[in-house]
């Protein structure tokens, strides 16, 4: 069988190094407590287009956050995906470079949660500055916690942040598509597929079945 | 493979026109036979070995892999410069009408990216109206098409079991190729499926288990990973460009030109068809003669060839051309498993395809009268630790944020079972294609317009799928995630399914149906289709392998014809 090389160089970390360079529009730091939706002009940049070489992936938009949203989003990550015993922080594995390769792409889904990500990361300085007279980035961990907790949980949103819980479950989505793509999120979540075998499929490990039958039988129905 | 350049000294005696499904079928058989075939492709040369993202991570592409208006099915997609829309080449849709219309320009044509789900249909299936007096009879039996059906198996490799239920027909001993252990969320379903009565057995599909050790063109077997609609650079996933193609080639009797879309075909005085008319890259025109035409370019894209070939339309005197179109019905019903919950890790990709499914199950119960819908449907499960994407998902558990929502991902991944539903639709007045009389495309042709309706055959068998996949659901203790929604919210419109069929029905009379049981136009003696246009009726069962069946039975047949110097 072929030994199929798999790079594991991911385009948007390389992207990372040089996106600080590439500033689009100006830091956001409106003050207030309301949402706002920002004015944003559309990206203009090409896609990849009908017929991109699958092979050899490349990321043809240039990023378009600035320093400032990059480190809001990497703070974010930090909170949101935190490092524990199993595996490191979401902002250790770049994950704010991940959300501008997406907010920066000329597709209509990224365009709309540009225009909702951007909002909201001016929301989180916005919110933060009311509560504590600090931009989000600057505020400590407990007062950041704060604002998080207002907007995280799905039972606990007071009106007037439907907008920003939006925004955090949008944005969290995003961040745990990269995060678990990632081969540190794969190995906490113990994906193992992606990796050729010769010979027929083994199935089910005897512990994974025993498990089933466990469960089968708590049902009332009969085990395999 | 293709040669694009000197096509003007090969003088065909066949031009095939399509590298699918049926059009690659037609060109394995007929050069085969020892007869000089040109196939004409409008896509361009594909090579899946070289060009197929096989075990790519979705880290790697731009998005995750997300699907986007360049690459709807995600990046890493087989489809080659197509998807919904195709650049050049628009279609309309009627007022009131909803349709969607899945192509690709690439030599094998859409067989690089297919679900390769591989059932057979069965007695009942060629002969609907004879049974409940819908729709239209095959002029062909199972019977007779039983041994075109292991011939195909066998070539293409198909896995799966001889289950032995009613309508769901084994293969001959020995065709069938060792499906996979299933995977612990299927064996979930089956024990709560065959609790409530209903069958869960293994699915046929294109894939090999086995190495196939063919001299000119060796396809080894699935190494349990990569999904198949990226393409099989292995050939293990079948598709044309890995196996029936190259195999024509290695015959020296065939000539592949690609690039080359087909406009029209070329008729003399008396109505015989003469070759076809074909533009290049470049927008120029060129016209192929051969002795026989055989159109395999897609149900849809046939039926705009032969309207486009004559002024009410070519081998259309019966004027079913563009009617009676067909897609499978679709919808979705997930559900969270607590039982699932935390479960012991392992590798769940196996075969990619599904390695159990629902076949339909009750027609007794619609023969007594029992049912409100006529006809039946399937369902592909799924549920499994799958590649973590862009569309990463916990099936709606994620909550919070920090230690906790990893913890939340740990204990849900892998925990939803999905039910898709595939069912049979009946052909009906509202739902076909025409010319649309002011739209035109790159090369000045009118385009396709869409009309499209569902009936209430269509409606209450969603209804039915999705009450049952519910019950399924709830006896494993689970909570349906799939929003609430009517049967005419949660089907799929027209097209969705990229099952199109029955445009140039095959019938047992001319004056009902454009071909005859062999795909020999009623009107043209010359002129043979071997794609999806020709079916009858649109079993609930998925399309590719009966397709290639008849494209194999009916290529035989003209062979033959043209051996006695009928044609």
């Amino acid at each position: 069988m072929a030994e199929i090389s798999r790079r594991v160089t991911l385009s948007w970390i390389a992207a990372a190094s040089s996106s600080l360079a590439v500033t689009g529009c100006d830091s956001q730091s409106t003050s207030g407590g309301l949402w706002k939706d920002l004015p944003l002009e559309p990206i203009q940049a090409k896609g990849y287009g009908l017929d991109a070489k699958l092979t050899e992936p490349t990321v043809p938009w240039p990023l378009t956050l600035d320093p400032v949203q990059r480190e809001t989003l990497r703070i974010a990550a930090d909170l949101m995906l935190p490092a524990d015993s199993h595996s490191p922080s979401a902002g250790t594995l770049h994950l704010d470079a991940f959300i501008d390769e997406w907010v920066s792409a000329p597709y209509p889904v990224q365009q709309k949660d540009r225009d909702l990500i951007l909002s909201g990361l001016a929301w989180l300085d916005a919110e933060s500055a009311q509560r504590f007279k600090l931009d989000f980035r600057k505020a400590g961990d407990a007062q950041r916690r704060q604002v998080f907790d207002a907007i995280a949980f799905k039972k606990n949103i007071k009106p007037g942040y439907e907008k920003p819980a939006e925004f955090f479950a949008r944005l969290r989505t995003l961040m745990m598509s990269g995060f678990y793509s990632m081969p540190e999120g794969m190995a906490d979540i113990g994906y193992m597929g992606n990796t050729p075998s010769v010979g027929p499929y083994p199935g089910p490990t005897q512990e994974a079945l025993a498990h089933l039958n466990a469960g089968l039988t708590k049902l009332g129905l009969k085990p395999v | 493979m293709p040669d694009n350049k000197s096509v003007s000294e090969f003088e065909p005696d066949v031009v095939v026109v399509g590298s699918g499904a049926g059009g690659g079928i037609a060109a394995y058989v007929l050069t085969k036979a020892g007869i000089k075939t040109l196939i004409l492709e409008a896509g361009r040369d594909y090579d899946p070995v070289s060009e197929s993202a096989m075990l790519k991570w979705n880290r790697e592409a731009p998005l995750l892999a997300s699907s986007t208006p360049d690459k709807h099915f995600g990046y890493y997609d087989a489809t080659v410069n197509g998807g919904w829309m195709v650049p050049g080449e628009p279609y309309t849709v009627a007022p009131g009408s909803k349709f969607r219309w899945w192509r690709s320009r690439m030599l094998g044509g859409r067989t690089n990216h297919w679900g390769r789900h591989s059932p057979r249909f069965g007695p009942y299936d060629f002969k609907p109206k004879s049974r409940d007096g819908l729709g239209m009879d095959w002029p062909v039996s199972y019977e007779e098409m039983a041994p075109w059906y292991d011939r195909t198996e066998r070539l293409a490799g198909v896995i799966g079991a001889n289950n032995g239920l009613e309508n769901h027909p084994n293969s001959s001993p020995g065709v069938l190729q060792p499906a996979p252990k299933p995977r612990i969320t299927e064996l979930m379903i089956k024990a709560a499926a065959n609790d409530l009565g209903i069958p869960c057995i293994p699915a046929h599909y294109a894939v090999l288990s086995r190495d196939i050790d063919h001299p000119d063109v060796p396809r080894q077997a699935c190494f349990n990973a990569s999904p198949c609609g990226r393409g099989c650079g292995i050939g293990a996933a079948y598709q044309s460009t890995t196996s029936v193609l190259p195999m024509a080639m290695a015959t020296g009797k065939a000539r592949i030109v690609t690039d080359a879309t087909v406009t029209r075909v070329l008729t003399d005085a008396s109505g015989k068809a003469t070759g076809v008319e074909y533009f290049d890259k470049a927008g120029k025109a060129h016209s192929v003669r051969a002795r026989v035409v055989v159109l395999a370019a897609s149900a849809c894209d046939t039926a705009k060839i032969l309207l486009n070939s004559g002024k009410s339309g070519l081998a259309n005197s019966s004027g079913e051309v563009g009617r009676n179109l067909m897609d499978t019905t679709g919808t979705n019903v997930r559900g969270h498993i607590p039982a699932l919950e935390g479960r012991p890790r392992y590798n769940e990709d196996g075969m990619d395809v599904a390695h159990l499914y629902i076949p339909w199950w009750l027609y007794k119960e619609q023969a007594a009268g029992k049912l409100d819908f006529p006809r039946g449907y399937h369902y592909e499960i799924g549920g499994r630790f799958g590649a973590p994407g862009a569309g990463f998902s916990l099936g709606g558990m994620e909550d919070g944020y920090g230690v906790s929502l990893k913890e939340d991902a740990r204990r849900y991944y892998g925990a939803q079972l999905s039910y898709t539903v595939r069912g049979e639709m009946i052909p009906n007045a509202d739902s076909f294609c025409e010319l649309d009389p002011d739209v035109k495309d790159k090369n000045g042709l009118p385009v396709l317009r869409f009309h499209w309706k569902w009936s209430q055959h269509e409606i209450r068998q969603i209804a039915h799928g999705i009450k049952t996949a519910k019950e399924m659901i709830g006896r494993l203790g689970g909570t349906v995630l799939t929003p609430d929604r009517t049967p005419e919210e949660a089907i799929e419109d027209g097209g969705v399914i990229i099952h199109e069929l029955g445009t140039t029905r095959m019938g047992d009379k001319p004056s009902n149906s454009v071909t005859d049981g062999f795909g020999k136009s009623w009107d043209v003696n010359n002129l043979v289709i071997v794609d999806g246009s020709v079916f009858t009726s649109n079993a609930h069962k998925n399309p590719t392998l009966t397709i290639m069946a008849l494209a194999w039975r009916s290529s035989e047949h003209l062979a033959e014809r043209m051996r006695k110097g009928e044609v």
